[in-house]
């Protein structure tokens, strides 16, 4: 360890989550552009006059100052850079935002910076904050396997690497993307994707998240593409994620209606060709 | 390897009980369990007797699933209180500070818990599906959202809204602002933007 190594450091980061310990203690995983996934401690926040409490809420961005501790990190001061209130206040961008969250601390190891997955957080979670549709989850769903070495295979068969022309194909997260016929077999595990879900991932690799906001997806393409790729997340990290039962849940019995009638993906993304 | 040093079975098995209470660490299990040992007979058989008289004589009530030892609970048979407004909060504690606060006639509801997508905590794990059951009886006619102004409070709220929203009951939640003592300087946005879209003439 270098002898010089400073007493206290400042980063900034977005805070993925909180867990409590003790009295009036909390650890917060936060993820930071510049340290990577890191969990710090904060003294006394639960207490109602402490001045870092709001500033150190999950999914706020924020600008901290923390003290190197023993085990922990040890905050010592927070200042929000964005709260990012639109998303508190809708129960379906929480979630999703939440959910994303959640994506980010499973796919990362501590302390490994990650500068441009933290690009793609704070790009979610300022769509979400403006008028971003909620299948921007889906784009950053490819964009972390993607920034994390897990790129699913959509242009070529997963197992023998031969092109794939635009039709309906097996997807089969456990061979890691589209499986061409002839090796079906080989492919344990998957399910169908129609054409448009195929053009819609595909449009998604190519394309920025603010272009891909412009889809306008409907209900049953929405939910084909919300299995695929749930299905794909859960084969990498082995596991569901929390988060995401939470969704499928909320968007059972409880959905609302669609604010806008779909419009067929293809009118929409005069781009895929 | 030589042998660990042993602790008797018996300590063993109480530091591990200790253990799994929460905020309490090896270390501070080991200290209470030695404590114990310390103690007189009669203090300790008037702590396991509390323990045990926690378990039989409390339970939760049928109606606002706040913990009581009669059912329904004192709130709920009280006559005079408001039957037509409930106030939901996370846990019985929470009744207890509303109650101090005195500025309440109404009933209760208390969830034990709140939404938490984070570590897996649904609708299914809280109480929610009791209030459902209290709102078909009709007599209900606003619900006063008082979870924690935190992440998952702020979700459960938004949570119950949508559920119970449909069936034309009116839901409300606490206002949010600054707490009394505090400095504007060190406030965060979002209390201050609530404080100042919930201002009042004074």
């Amino acid at each position: 360890m270098p002898s010089s190594r400073e007493r206290s450091y400042n980063t900034e980061g977005v805070v993925l989550r909180r867990r409590n310990l003790g009295e009036a203690d909390s650890i917060f995983t936060v993820f930071s552009p510049t340290v990577g996934k890191f969990d710090g401690v904060a003294r006394g926040v639960r207490k109602p006059k402490s001045r870092m409490r709001g500033h150190l809420e999950p999914l706020t961005r924020s600008q901290l100052h923390l003290a190197h501790g023993r085990n922990l990190d040890i905050f010592t001061q927070a200042e929000t850079i964005a709260a990012y209130i639109n998303v508190r206040d809708d129960l379906d961008r929480l979630t999703l935002a939440l959910y994303c969250a959640e994506l980010i601390d499973r796919f990362t190891l501590d302390r490994a910076p990650q500068p441009q997955l933290y690009g793609l957080l704070v790009e979610l979670l300022e769509g979400l904050n403006e008028e971003a549709p909620l299948t921007v989850g889906r784009y950053f769903e490819l964009e972390v396997m993607g920034l994390t070495g897990y790129e699913l295979q959509l242009m070529a068969c997963a197992v023998c690497g031969v092109k794939l022309p635009e039709a309906e194909t097996l997807f089969s997260p456990s061979a890691g993307g589209l499986v061409c016929d002839g090796c079906r077999g080989i492919a344990e595990t998957g399910r169908i994707l129609s054409v448009r879900a195929i053009k819609v991932l595909r449009f998604a690799r190519s394309s920025s998240m603010g272009q891909f906001a412009g889809l306008r997806l409907d209900g049953d393409l929405e939910d084909e593409l919300r299995r695929a790729l749930g299905d794909a997340v859960k084969n990498v990290l082995d596991r569901e994620t929390n988060s995401g039962r939470y969704v499928d849940a909320l968007s059972g019995p409880l959905r609302r209606p669609a604010t806008s009638p779909p419009t067929d993906v293809q009118s929409s993304t005069p781009s895929i060709t | 390897m030589g042998e660990t040093p042993s602790t008797p079975e018996p300590i063993q098995r109480l530091i591990e009980a200790f253990h799994r209470l929460p905020g309490i660490g090896p270390k501070s299990a080991q200290r209470l369990a030695y404590h114990i040992l310390g103690t007189s007979e009669q203090d300790t058989a008037q702590l396991a007797d509390a323990l045990m008289e926690v378990k039989r004589r409390i339970r939760m009530c049928s109606v606002c699933v706040n913990i009581t030892e009669s059912d329904p609970c004192r709130y709920c048979n009280d006559i005079r209180r408001d039957r037509t407004l409930v106030c939901v909060v996370e846990q019985p504690l929470d009744v207890l500070a509303i109650e101090r606060s005195g500025g309440f006639r109404g009933q209760y509801h208390v969830l034990h818990g709140v939404l938490n997508p984070m570590d897996g905590v649904g609708p299914e794990d809280i109480h929610v599906r009791e209030l459902v059951v209290r709102l078909q009886a009709g007599e209900i006619q606003e619900i006063i959202m008082a979870t924690n102004p935190s992440l998952e409070g702020e979700a459960t709220a938004m949570y119950i809204q949508r559920l119970v929203g449909p069936a034309g009951v009116k839901v409300t939640r606490l206002a949010r602002g600054l707490p009394s003592g505090a400095d504007l300087e060190y406030t965060d946005d979002v209390t201050l933007a609530r404080a100042l879209e919930g201002r009042r003439e004074i």
